[in-house]
């Protein structure tokens, strides 16, 4: 019943037999032992689940892993550039984002995805692209801040560049 | 000079987190490890007439299913509370046993039935199918009121009427009446207070772990609270010897009380791999969590304030009905009791105050501590009734409170205020945080506004909420008198390395409260030493000596004070290192900025010499031992009272019923702060949850006991867009009882907000002659009111 | 959950009764039910394939036809239960002879649910309801056309 799948994950290039009920989620955390995607729910609600598949965001639980055949994708381990963080998880930690950090990465991508559409959004912008992600602990107070702070320094660096 | 403490020093702990690096139990994988799923009952009361496991054991992948017959012939226990409260007429409360594994009935939609134990999660969920439960359906009652009448279906024989206690508190009925029969004006009102479920965004998981080879075991939990969870669990449910036994609580993905309690699901991972000889991780998904964690609040309350002709308040009578669900948890008891007929005296100068609580057992699962715990319910009350009893009496609200606040204490110079419900508040200035909150709003400006957009057929509304909280939670001489089966303080101990680095480890536990860095400014500005030197070690019952967790806003007040005991003793010992070394005289030291200096002369030895030779003793002062290693409990004077108020600003849409917050305004005084980014994070949190349940959450039990929105797609939160910013400010009343001055902040913005955003709405539907509504207030709800 | 609901047939209530009454043409007609076997006077097992918005089942059980006052009236008694969770419902179904052509029948009774199924399929329950008992309406429609083809 398995079904070989190529994805590559981070970079990295990975080829698995896997069972065609896996879902994403779990191919990341049991197989590749990714376990900054985190669980939250069974209904594709709370979006701790949320990764970045071929450049969208994309809640981990709602696809299988067969279907992820052939894609990139990336995961919150992924993020960080050679030990530099990102934009945004500088500024989790620059804003006070997060406290449990049990949504945290799933926020992060979902703001990775949301920049990338929109570099400069405003405070109900980014409240509307993250009312797919559960936070109980910040009020999302600080998470608008933090994905403003990452929008700022992502607009400076290309300044720069 | 303090380089740390009162600066917004970035947290420590979110370099795990931001990078994926955290350690939750569900990351936890280890050799050989099985998966457990459980089998619950569908139905909220039925008899168990027979469960077969022969198709689900016959699957391949299938080590073992265990049913209640098998707990049940262990004779093991079932799991404890740690609280005790009697009816008033003495008689013991009632206590039914709450096995592992049910075996004759179940009692909740959710009641653990049996157990799988596979190789993987997918095989023992599909094996769990194949579980036949023949069941019996009963009739079952989900309402704490309903469930005290007469006919109401039994959740336990021996509890007749559903009553678990009966308590009372304050002064006597007949005084509070004789009070009230003398009032210019009553205001009454009925509150659901609902049922909320706490909903952390990890689910609970544990690991069992038992090693045959030394006749260990291991538990890693999602817990607030491992040192508790072991005592319970060894001395209470397995009878197995709590010094082989290690609890760990790793990162855990947020608590809000639900996360406190010791759970059937631990003490039963471990049972079974006792029995198996292999480790089993059971981790609920979202639906089970919503089935079996212990919810919060759930209180049906009729309260009447009492005022003379000039709006002062002459009396407060409550009757509470508190749901307690089918089991009582670990301080289920506690939470409408001692923490909500305590608070009624908010903070006002209310002369005379009776409450009177019966807690009751429903088919429902149970219901304890959830953020804030029984001091929102409390508020709620209070502050409702102060925006309606103004209203009533044609007076302003702000004007209503100030006229009934108790006057600024310091609890130093002048003494604490003894309420009529048994506390003393420790220290407060009221009036300051209402004029600072009031200040912000820009209140005459607002009432302006609000009186031009009525004209324009604009509904805006604004509500007040001034709280008080009992925290820091607790001394256990008082809670002991009042029923704590356990101590409440707290255990630090500083272990200064050899090198000078510090080591410091506290039975507080982190699950997003940024101990590994607030704890860690209190250590670096005490020694004198960098942050980067110091660890705070948490959450590992092998590491850390005891500690009784985190709930009830108590880490850094009573935490933090167990470790500043140690570090006191550090230095009181380093002092005669230093002296020895100095060759002076240990009354002519001082110690400061990391170093122990003569006096009046520039001699002086390092923090970290001294710890060299504590550890290296060859020149070294006679008699004394060596080492620099101290271990304190710490068990608190008193609560400590934090305070505030809290504005809500709100719009109805007249043609959907829709509230949209506009404005929230927090002022709050939390004591002395260490982290000023980590307590507003706090406070933020705080907001929403309350925020919450006055607008969006409710658990909603049908009259069969099956609780109809238990998904994330029907239990609605507070999502980024439901929300605004939050405008939020600080007073600093110094708590006079512990050495950090500090009340705590945890609960702070849930305890205020729900009845601030509630006045608000009814505020703005005063022009409807709306007064209460129950909370959620839905728009349904809403829309309904303004159009019948 | 409420059931309740009525719909116009052009056949007389005899003959809608009788269809009502014979197992293999409800076996047929009902929609999801994929057996019905008697199994006594008026006892029927059924098993029935059932999606309800989030939530699909095999659900297996029992029905009773109670209360028969032919050809007027009968109470139909369900319980069937699945892993998603179990219903139990008592619905008096009517038979209201308008001509000797015509009946309006109506349903009226209540379903509890439990599980899986009262947890997160609640929602769309009756949305559900409404739409199998179009689909069992539209067929019985047709069986009674075909008969008199």
């Amino acid at each position: 019943m398995a079904k070989k799948i190529q994805v590559t994950v981070n970079g990295k290039a990975y080829s698995h037999d896997v069972d065609p009920r896996t879902l994403l989620v779990q191919y990341l955390r049991d197989v590749l032992g990714l376990t900054g995607t985190h669980v939250g729910c069974d209904t594709s609600n709370c979006g701790a689940c949320t990764i970045l598949v071929d450049g969208q965001a994309v809640k981990s639980c709602t696809l299988l892993a067969v279907q992820a055949d052939g894609s990139e994708v990336k995961t919150i381990e992924g993020m960080a550039d050679n030990g530099t963080l990102h934009p945004l998880q500088e500024g989790f930690r620059e804003e006070h984002g997060l406290q449990c950090g049990f949504c945290t990465p799933g926020m992060i991508m979902a703001s990775a995805d949301l920049l990338e559409r929109n570099p400069n959004p405003t405070e109900h912008e980014i409240r509307e692209a993250l009312e797919g992600n559960f936070c109980r602990c910040t009020g999302y107070h600080n998470i608008v801040k933090s994905v403003q702070y990452a929008a700022k320094k992502i607009s400076k660096q290309e300044k720069v560049a | 000079m303090t380089n740390y403490i009162g600066k917004a020093v970035k947290r420590v702990e979110d370099k795990r987190f931001i990078t994926g690096k955290g350690r939750y139990t569900d990351d936890i994988v280890l050799p050989g490890m099985t998966h457990a799923y459980i089998v619950r009952s569908p139905y909220a009361h039925a008899r168990i007439l027979s469960v077969d496991t022969s198709a689900a054991e016959a699957m391949e992948g299938v080590v073992k299913v265990f049913t209640g017959k098998d707990i049940a012939e262990s004779g093991i226990n079932g799991i404890p509370t740690g609280w005790q409260v009697n009816f008033k007429n003495g008689d013991t409360m009632k206590e039914p046993p709450h096995p592992l594994l049910v075996s004759d009935k179940a009692r909740y939609m959710g009641d653990a039935v049996a157990v799988v134990i596979a190789e993987s999660r997918e095989i023992a969920r599909d094996a769990g199918d194949r579980v036949e439960v023949e069941y019996e359906e009963l009739p079952a009652v989900a309402d704490a009121k309903k469930a005290t009448e007469a006919g109401a279906p039994l959740v336990h024989d021996d509890a007749p009427n559903n009553l678990c206690f009966d308590w009372e508190l304050g002064n006597p009925k007949a005084e509070v009446n004789e009070a009230m029969s003398k009032a210019h004006h009553i205001t009454t009102l009925e509150f659901v207070n609902q049922r909320v479920i706490p909903n952390a965004i990890e689910p609970r998981s544990a690991i069992g772990h038992f090693e045959e080879s030394s006749d260990k075991y291991t538990l890693y939990t999602t817990s607030q609270n491992p040192h508790l969870t072991r005592l319970l669990m060894c001395a209470f449910v397995l009878g197995i010897p709590e010094h082989k036994v290690r609890v760990v609580a790793p990162d855990v993905g947020g608590g809000f009380g639900s996360k406190i309690f010791h759970y059937a699901e631990e003490a039963l991972v471990i049972w079974c791999s006792q029995r198996l000889k292999r480790p089993v991780k059971w981790t609920a998904d979202r639906s089970e969590a919503f089935m079996t964690d212990a919810h919060g609040r759930d209180h049906v309350s009729k309260a009447e304030m009492g005022f003379d002709q000039n709006g002062k308040i002459v009396g407060l009578r409550v009757k509470t009905y508190a749901n307690l669900g089918a089991y009582l948890s670990t301080f289920a008891p506690c939470v409408p009791t001692w923490l909500h007929g305590t608070l009624l005296q908010g903070l006002y100068t209310t002369p005379k105050i009776n409450v009177d609580v019966t807690g009751v057992f429903t088919h429902t699962v149970m219901v304890d501590a959830y953020r804030g715990a029984g001091r929102p319910e409390a508020t709620y009350l209070l502050e409702r009734l102060m925006d309606t009893a103004a209203l009533e009496m044609k007076m302003d609200p702000v004007e209503l409170r100030r006229k009934n606040f108790i006057p600024a204490f310091d609890g130093v110079t002048q003494p604490g205020y003894q309420t009529q419900v048994a506390l003393q508040y420790d220290s407060g200035n009221y009036h300051g945080v209402l004029d600072r909150a009031l200040e912000m709003v820009g209140y005459e400006k607002f009432r302006k506004e609000q009186e031009q957009a009525r004209k324009d057929g604009k509904l805006l509304g604004i509500g007040f909420s001034t709280y008080i909280e009992a925290c820091g939670i607790a001394p256990s001489a008082v809670v002991g008198a009042l029923g704590a089966r356990a101590g409440l303080y707290e255990v630090g101990q500083v272990r200064v390395q050899p090198t000078g680095k510090v080591s410091v480890y506290t039975g507080s536990h982190s699950h997003g409260q940024g101990h590994e860095t607030t704890f860690a400014q209190v250590v670096a500005d005490r020694l004198g030493i960098p942050m980067d030197d110091v660890e705070i070690i948490h959450g590992d019952s092998e590491s850390v000596a005891f500690g009784m967790g985190t709930y009830g806003s108590r880490s850094l007040a009573v935490g933090g004070s167990a470790i500043v005991k140690s570090l006191d003793k550090i230095i009181e010992k380093g002092a005669k290192i230093a002296a020895h070394k100095l060759e002076a005289s240990e009354e002519d030291l001082e110690f400061a900025e990391g170093k122990w200096t003569v006096k009046g002369t520039d001699k002086s030895v390092g923090f970290g010499d001294v710890a060299l030779t504590a550890y290296v003793p060859h020149n070294y002062p006679a008699g004394l031992e060596p080492g620099l290693d101290f271990s304190s409990f710490y068990d608190p004077a008193n609560f400590t009272y934090p305070f505030g108020a809290h504005v809500a600003i709100v719009e109805v849409d007249q043609e959907t019923g829709k509230v949209r917050l506009k404005r929230f305004i927090a002022v709050d005084d939390v004591g002395n702060v260490i982290n000023p980014m980590i307590v507003d994070g706090q406070i933020h949190g705080g907001l929403a949850q309350g925020i919450g349940q006055a607008l969006l959450e409710g658990a909603v039990y049908d009259e069969n006991g099956q609780l109809i929105n238990g998904s994330y797609m029907d239990y609605t939160m507070p999502r980024a867009d439901d929300l605004p910013s939050f405008e939020i400010d600080r007073q600093v009343t110094p708590c006079p009882h512990n050495p950090l001055g500090v009340k705590g902040a945890g609960e702070a913005g849930t305890i205020g907000s729900t009845p601030a955003v509630v006045n608000a709405v009814m505020d703005a539907l005063s022009p409807f002659g709306i007064k209460n509504l129950e909370m959620p207030l839905t728009p349904e709800r809403v829309w309904r009111a303004m159009n019948s | 959950m409420q059931l309740t609901g009525t719909h116009k047939f052009n056949a007389s209530a005899t003959k809608i009764w009788s269809k009502l009454m014979d197992t293999d043409t409800l076996a047929r007609i009902t929609p999801g039910v994929s057996k019905l076997e008697e199994i006594g006077q008026d006892q029927y097992k059924a098993i029935a394939e059932v999606k309800m918005g989030p939530v699909s089942g095999s659900f297996s059980g029992n029905l009773n036809v109670l209360d028969k006052q032919e050809p007027r009236s009968f109470v139909l008694n369900i319980k069937q239960s699945s892993k998603i969770g179990n219903v139990a419902a008592d619905v008096k179904i009517e038979l209201q002879s308008i001509s000797e052509h015509e009946t309006d029948l109506s349903f009226d009774g209540k379903a509890n649910m439990s599980g899986l199924l009262a947890r997160t399929g609640q929602r769309v329950m009756s949305g559900v309801a409404n739409t199998l008992s179009k689909q069992f309406f539209k067929a019985l429609e047709e069986e009674l056309a075909s008969q008199e083809g």
